[in-house]
């Protein structure tokens, strides 16, 4: 973690440590500054410059995860609550290059289908979207600066489910940001995305096919404030 | 526990990893009574030599059910996961782990339709023994999981509840699998009568830490397997011989999740991982489960030919897979990518052939017992050569020293 604070809009810097927030649920707005000089990360969409509650964000994943587990039922369960166009919301992510997550890495296919195949039983409205290109990593220099790309974001509201995924990954970067609409929150810049056709493929069976992703993809700019 | 933990056994026992089957929905909690079909008495010191797969029925009784069941120090796991003791305990990911376990994905999964029985029918001559004696082994397996994770989650209950409730549904999970599994072989009209194993196995005892190293990369081998399997299947569906396979994708997320949570249980206890010992039984856990898989299926052959696998390349697949895996948290792991691995593997699997030879002769025990021993050190020969390959360094990014300089 840098010392250095380079904060960017919306981003107070206090000094303790400890005040870690705890507790950024979209409906708590009381926020804990987070002071660690860690969060040149912080992002917002919030135009209307709500400015009392600054929101914090680590670049340190662990911290994220401790306000995440405490905002799951709210952000999960919520269907679709008018107020949410007004408030902002929280979105997790982890990101790595396009090749590590959408190529090399094929449980990673399965995990994003098994939970689709789930939120279909049961009912569930998507809160999980992949994000080529997003545009929210302008505000993350420090994750940009070790990213090479193009990168490829895992985006929910279910910030333990970003935690879990954080573990099963590994090899990714978490962080964490808040936006007005889903709209925004996803907002990418196009890119073309290609592989090579890896060298030597041993496995009795063929790669998931090109473009598994797709169904992922956030939905069209139409569709925002349907979190 | 999608493989079961073979661990320093003697290879040519009928120990190791076995696939996975899996049962019908709500297998939580199954009771053992309900299998009411011809009941294989398993008899605990089962210890044949020798699966020979043409022999009869009898001869299954005797051999399958050696995979073992194991117990731990669980005075010792409740003092290490103890919240009181260790204010620092990182709960961050066990909790994401619950709201996991919690979702439940395969609840309504494993349920089975007519297609088994017709299948099983049609499964005549060899491979239909060796499908028993595939669904025995990975049922005994799979309840192995159940009874440990079941104790384990008693066991914390009180000393650090969430990782209590993960075990718990971890063995909710394990128990699905058992009892799909056991339905499967209801198909075969046998039945593991589960409750007579609990009693009258022999439980194997691993002290917390080889319990986590074991049943992580028994939990990830397991995936491995089973998603190649699957996989393979949907590729070539003219050997889809038992549907039980159509299952496995689904299945298989279960054990992939069941290891992500030992490498967060090793994650929470540092000092299993970051030191030159951790690197050394890294290694020699890696080494055993990889050759305990390879030389149990390089005898049963049969069946994954049965499938359409060739059982050498499948094995190699699901090896680098699984050690590629493994690197995100293990400190070291073997070189397996270097093909002077696969060369011991296969001395091994030839001198292992030899061995069980040995076992099949008229001679006296005696007479075995002294053809063997120059075999057995060229085993040990083998497997300290293949211990001793120059190792990859390994770990989660979250404990890496470079992790500032790496790029993503």
């Amino acid at each position: 973690m840098s010392g250095v604070a380079s904060l960017s809009r919306g981003c107070f810097a206090a000094a303790s440590k400890a005040t870690h927030f705890h507790n950024h649920n979209a409906k708590a707005v009381a926020l804990p500054v987070s002071a660690n000089c860690n969060c040149n990360s912080f992002y917002s969409f919030n135009s209307k410059g709500l400015a009392p509650p600054p929101l914090p964000i680590t670049t340190k994943y662990s911290s994220v995860v401790k306000s995440a587990v405490t905002a799951v039922d709210s952000d999960q369960l919520s269907s679709s609550d008018p107020a949410d166009k007004e408030q902002a919301k929280r979105y997790y992510f982890v990101v790595a290059n396009a090749k590590f997550m959408l190529d090399e890495e094929e449980h990673f296919k399965e995990v994003l289908f098994e939970r689709l195949r789930l939120y279909g039983e049961r009912n569930k409205e998507q809160d999980f979207w992949l994000v080529i290109e997003p545009k929210f990593l302008d505000n993350f220099p420090n994750i940009t600066k070790r990213l090479r790309r193009p990168a490829v974001a895992l985006v929910s509201t279910n910030g333990p489910w970003i935690t879990f995924m954080k573990l099963r990954l590994d090899r990714v970067l978490s962080e964490s940001y808040e936006a007005e609409s889903l709209e925004e929150a996803l907002a990418s810049n196009p890119t073309n995305i290609e592989f090579e056709k890896p060298e030597k493929w041993v496995a009795p069976y063929p790669k998931y096919e090109y473009g598994w992703w797709e169904t992922f993809l956030p939905p069209g700019s139409k569709e925002e404030a349907k979190v | 526990m999608a493989a079961e933990m073979a661990l320093v056994k003697p290879i040519s026992k009928f120990t190791n990893l076995s696939p996975k089957f899996s049962n019908p929905k709500g297998g939580f909690g199954f009771s053992y009574s309900k299998f009411s079909t011809i009941r294989m008495s398993a008899t605990s010191q089962s210890t044949t030599n020798k699966p020979s797969k043409k022999a009869a029925k009898t001869a299954i009784k005797e051999t399958l059910l050696t995979p073992r069941f194991y117990t731990t120090d669980f005075d010792e796991m409740e003092q290490l996961f103890n919240t009181e003791i260790n204010k620092n305990l990182n709960q961050n990911e066990f909790e994401a782990l619950l709201q996991e376990f919690k979702t439940d994905y395969n609840q309504t999964h494993f349920v089975r339709n007519k297609e088994f029985k017709e299948a099983a029918d049609k499964l005549q001559g060899p491979l239909r023994q060796i499908f028993v004696e595939f669904l025995e082994r990975s049922c005994t397996a799979e309840f192995s999981g159940f009874l440990l994770y079941k104790e384990l989650g008693r066991r914390l209950k009180k000393t650090n509840p969430v990782v209590a409730e993960i075990f718990s549904l971890m063995s909710r999970d394990e128990a699905r699998h058992a009892g799909f599994l056991n339905k499967g072989l209801s198909d075969f009209n046998f039945a593991l009568d589960l409750g007579f194993l609990t009693k009258a196995r022999k439980y194997t005892f691993f002290k917390p830490k080889f319990i986590f190293y074991a049943t992580y990369l028994s939990e990830k081998i397991g995936y491995w397997r089973y998603i190649t399997i699957y996989r393979h299947l949907k590729e070539n569906p003219e050997f889809q011989c038992y549907p039980i396979f159509k299952y496995f994708e689904n299945w298989c997320q279960d054990e992939n999740r069941h290891g992500d949570f030992f490498s967060a249980l090793m994650k929470a206890q540092p000092q299993f991982l970051n030191d030159w010992k951790a690197k050394l039984w890294a290694r020699f856990f890696c080494l055993s489960v990889y050759v305990t898989m390879y030389l149990n299926d390089c005898q049963r052959t049969a069946f994954y030919e049965g499938i359409g696998l060739n059982t050498k390349e499948f094995d190699m697949h699901v090896i680098i897979e699984t050690n590629r895996t493994t690197a995100r948290i293990f400190p070291a792991v073997l070189d397996v990518e270097n093909p002077e691995f696969k060369r011991k593997l296969d001395r091994m699997v030839e001198i292992n052939q030899k061995l069980l030879a040995v076992g099949e002769t008229e001679d006296i025990p005696l007479v075995k017992n002294l053809k063997r021993i120059p075999l057995v050190a060229a085993l040990a020969s083998e497997i300290l050569a293949a211990y001793l390959m120059p190792p990859i360094e390994s770990g989660s990014v979250d404990f890496a020293e470079f992790e500032p300089q790496l790029v993503y």
